[in-house]
């Protein structure tokens, strides 16, 4: 990459490569797709009683508070074994969103078990009639002395069937103007009576997401994030941790080391042609790297990057994507086949990831919705 | 994204702006119609602000900063189209200044009393910096070159340094202007402007070998060179941007402002795109890398990128500004001829992935 280790992260790195060496099971590395709990948490929990669960999270809640250089060091080294995505929604999202707005009961009551893998969270945001257009969406909360009363679906729940809690985006004030105005940010007990889950099944053959029912579910007024209606600039601070968080450069340096390996199996890394793209490829990869590190800083400073983060996302997802498509031209006549390509340098999953990478362009707020964004927001272009 | 700065580089960055100032389309335009590509008295301002010593150690005189530092004043040069060579002064007294004994001329060209450039270059395509044609004979620090070099940015220049193949590998030497042998056939560019080949016959040259060896001097003022062309682009992109915004904002076509079209929104959005990212890969380099031991892929990442999307940026910016942005009376074409010339300097961004191919090992 662009930087030198200094002697203090050379031997970090070291330490980190070689813990994970000895402690990453084989069964879990290189998957294309997220495993399962079953599978994936006793691993979460191996990284969290090492300390090392959450290196962008102070000390104070449990974290790392590791440098910005260590965080990258660790992503690297977790791209260079293949290491599983973990479920993000804890850590990357609710996490920091409470450290920011939440109530000292909820950080002591929330934050902790995240830490530890013992409570998995979900995303309330999307509805069937609410994706792009968030800001239309209709699960209503009614507060009702003490506590509310929840009725509406949620849909695109990542993991929502695996998980225990979920922070949501409801509609509090059904009158408001602008609609945004309406809507509070509430965390809900996923165990609660009056709720229906069920999985959804995607082009890559893996259920990540789910739909999420709630029939006049009770959910405590206490797990008001923030103030009644004030849902959305919450939403939007978490939104710009998201977009962070799915253009990590993790899953774009193991789609490189995939391509490779690929185009030395099937002979195409002599192509002259095929070299460039590569080339280009491989630089914007390194151009992404630099992205990240530079609005991880910036986070760090000010706790959430604004608008700016859409810029991250599309840049990551399309490179994502570009780099899935480089993928199956490496692969050539494999690329039809739903099973893993067997090679000299391993076993290769060509078409999962290709397929899998379709979504990332679309959720966390599609790459038209992040250019309008931008051009609003950032290039304050007219209405 | 704002830059994570020092105040320091903060206040570099402004008096840079406020140099920049004093330049801009109007002046880049005299210097078209002129028989003068710069005006020497600008050069010496730049040295008298530091900026011609940016790289060069304290100990030989300069300001000894690093490349953040350089790639700051870089990027307004290009953004104000700035005709003075301020970035090539610069890395070629950086070269000087790394010398163990530095030569004479070094004081002189940090002043912008006397100017030297690179000439690294000697095809339009398939350069290998570190197996330069020209030849190099003699021995001790005083050599004998015979070659030619090509697109130098000669006009005003009193010297050269220059790469050639010697006994135990390439080396860098200094070149005079007035050197025995040494001729110039200097040829426009699309800006106005003037490159210039550069045919060397037995001329006498000083050897420069600064750090470690001067193999490593031709291959380190390649890659600063590679860098520094990057920010300089930067510039010219950000500059563009900032142009066409302007016009999105004022423009109306069917009753409304342009830049209220989704279509043009999302264009904008793409060059907003390619701008931040390529600031964000050449202050990443510039931040982890000592001027004088660039990593190589990392240079030739930078200049592939830089030059690629500055010509995105550029052309994107004309089509958004419809028919008057291909005439010669708009300032915006150009940023596209400065991005052109630039981007073309020292390998393009083809070029710079084939490197990028073999430094990487993307091979069988």
């Amino acid at each position: 990459m662009f930087r030198h280790d200094t002697p203090a992260e050379a031997s970090f790195r070291t330490e980190v490569r070689s813990w994970l060496e000895a402690n990453l099971p084989g069964s879990l590395r290189d998957r294309t797709t997220r495993p399962p709990p079953v599978e994936l948490m006793p691993w979460y929990q191996t990284l969290s009683r090492k300390g090392w669960i959450a290196p962008h999270w102070p000390r104070q809640h449990g974290g790392m508070g590791a440098t910005l250089n260590e965080q990258i060091v660790m992503t690297e080294e977790l791209a260079r074994i293949g290491a599983p995505h973990l479920p993000v929604q804890g850590l990357n999202h609710i996490g920091p969103i409470l450290m920011e707005f939440g109530s000292e009961a909820q950080q002591k009551k929330h934050l902790p078990p995240i830490i530890d893998g013992s409570v998995i969270w979900a995303q309330g945001y999307s509805e069937p009639g609410a994706g792009s257009d968030l800001a239309s969406l209709a699960t209503r909360a009614t507060l009702n002395g003490d506590h509310f009363v929840v009725k509406g679906s949620k849909i695109w729940t990542t993991w929502g069937h695996h998980s225990d809690w979920m922070f949501a985006l409801v509609r509090t004030d059904p009158d408001a103007q602008p609609r945004h105005a309406g809507i509070s940010f509430i965390l809900i007990d996923l165990h609660s009576p009056g709720i229906r889950i069920r999985p959804i099944v995607t082009i890559a053959g893996d259920d990540e997401f789910a739909e999420v029912f709630f029939d006049d579910v009770v959910v405590p007024a206490e797990n008001l994030v923030g103030k009644l209606n004030d849902g959305w600039r919450i939403a939007n601070a978490l939104l710009g941790h998201e977009r962070l968080g799915t253009s990590n450069p993790q899953f774009a340096l193991q789609a490189l080391e995939r391509i490779k390996v690929m185009a030395r199996a099937t002979g195409i890394i002599a192509d002259p042609a095929f070299q460039d793209r590569l080339a280009a490829a491989s630089i914007n990869v390194t151009a992404l790297s630099a992205m990240f590190s530079h609005a991880v800083e910036l986070t760090n400073n000010e706790r959430s990057l604004g608008p700016e983060s859409s810029v991250v996302k599309i840049f990551g997802s399309e490179l994502l994507q570009s780099l899935n498509e480089l993928l199956i031209e490496a692969a050539g006549g494999h690329a039809a086949m739903e099973e893993p390509v067997a090679t000299n340098a391993g076993v290769v999953d060509v078409a999962v990831p290709f397929l899998f990478s379709r979504r990332v362009t679309i959720y966390g707020g599609s790459s038209e919705i992040q250019r309008n964004v931008l051009a609003r927001r950032v290039l304050n272009l007219p209405a | 994204m704002e830059l994570n700065l020092t105040s320091e580089q903060g206040l570099l960055r402004d008096s840079a702006a406020k140099f920049i100032g004093a330049a801009g389309p109007k002046i880049a335009r005299k210097f078209r119609d002129s028989d003068h590509s710069f005006a020497p008295q600008r050069l010496r301002e730049a040295g008298e602000l530091g900026w011609l010593g940016i790289l060069v150690p304290e100990s030989a005189g300069g300001l000894g900063l690093g490349l953040t530092e350089l790639a700051l004043v870089l990027e307004q040069a290009g953004r104000g189209l700035v005709c003075e060579p301020i970035g090539l002064a610069a890395i070629s007294a950086a070269a000087l200044g790394f010398a163990p004994k530095p030569l004479p001329l070094l004081s002189r060209v940090m002043t912008g009393d006397a100017l030297v450039v690179p000439a690294l270059q000697e095809r339009a395509h398939g350069d290998d910096p570190l197996e330069p044609s020209t030849e190099a004979t003699g021995t001790g620090t005083t050599l004998q070159l015979t070659g030619q070099k090509m697109f130098v940015c000669a006009d005003g220049a009193d010297g050269f340094l220059v790469s050639a193949s010697g006994r135990d590998g390439p080396v860098l030497c200094f070149v005079a202007r007035d050197a025995l042998g040494c001729t110039l056939q200097p040829a426009e560019t699309v800006d106005g402007r003037r490159l210039a080949a550069l045919y060397l016959d037995q001329t006498p040259a000083d050897l420069v070998s600064p750090y470690p060896s001067s193999r490593d001097a031709v291959d380190a003022l390649y890659n600063l060179s590679l860098v520094a062309l990057s920010a300089e682009l930067l510039g010219v992109m950000e500059e563009a941007q900032r142009i066409t915004l302007d016009y999105l904002r004022i423009r109306k076509q069917f009753g409304k402002l342009i830049g209220s079209f989704q279509a043009l929104q999302h264009q904008a959005a793409n060059i907003y795109l390619r701008t931040e990212a390529v600031r964000s890969l050449i202050f990443q380099v510039a931040g982890n890398n000592e001027p004088w031991r660039i990593d190589p892929a990392m240079a030739a990442a930078a200049k592939a990128k830089a030059s690629e999307d500055a010509l995105f940026v550029t052309e994107a910016c004309i089509q958004l500004h419809g028919a008057i942005g291909f005439t010669d009376e708009h300032d915006i074409g150009l940023y596209l001829k400065r991005a052109m010339l630039l981007s073309s300097l020292m390998g393009n961004a083809a070029a710079q992935r084939r490197r990028y191919v073999a430094i990487a090992g993307l091979t069988a």
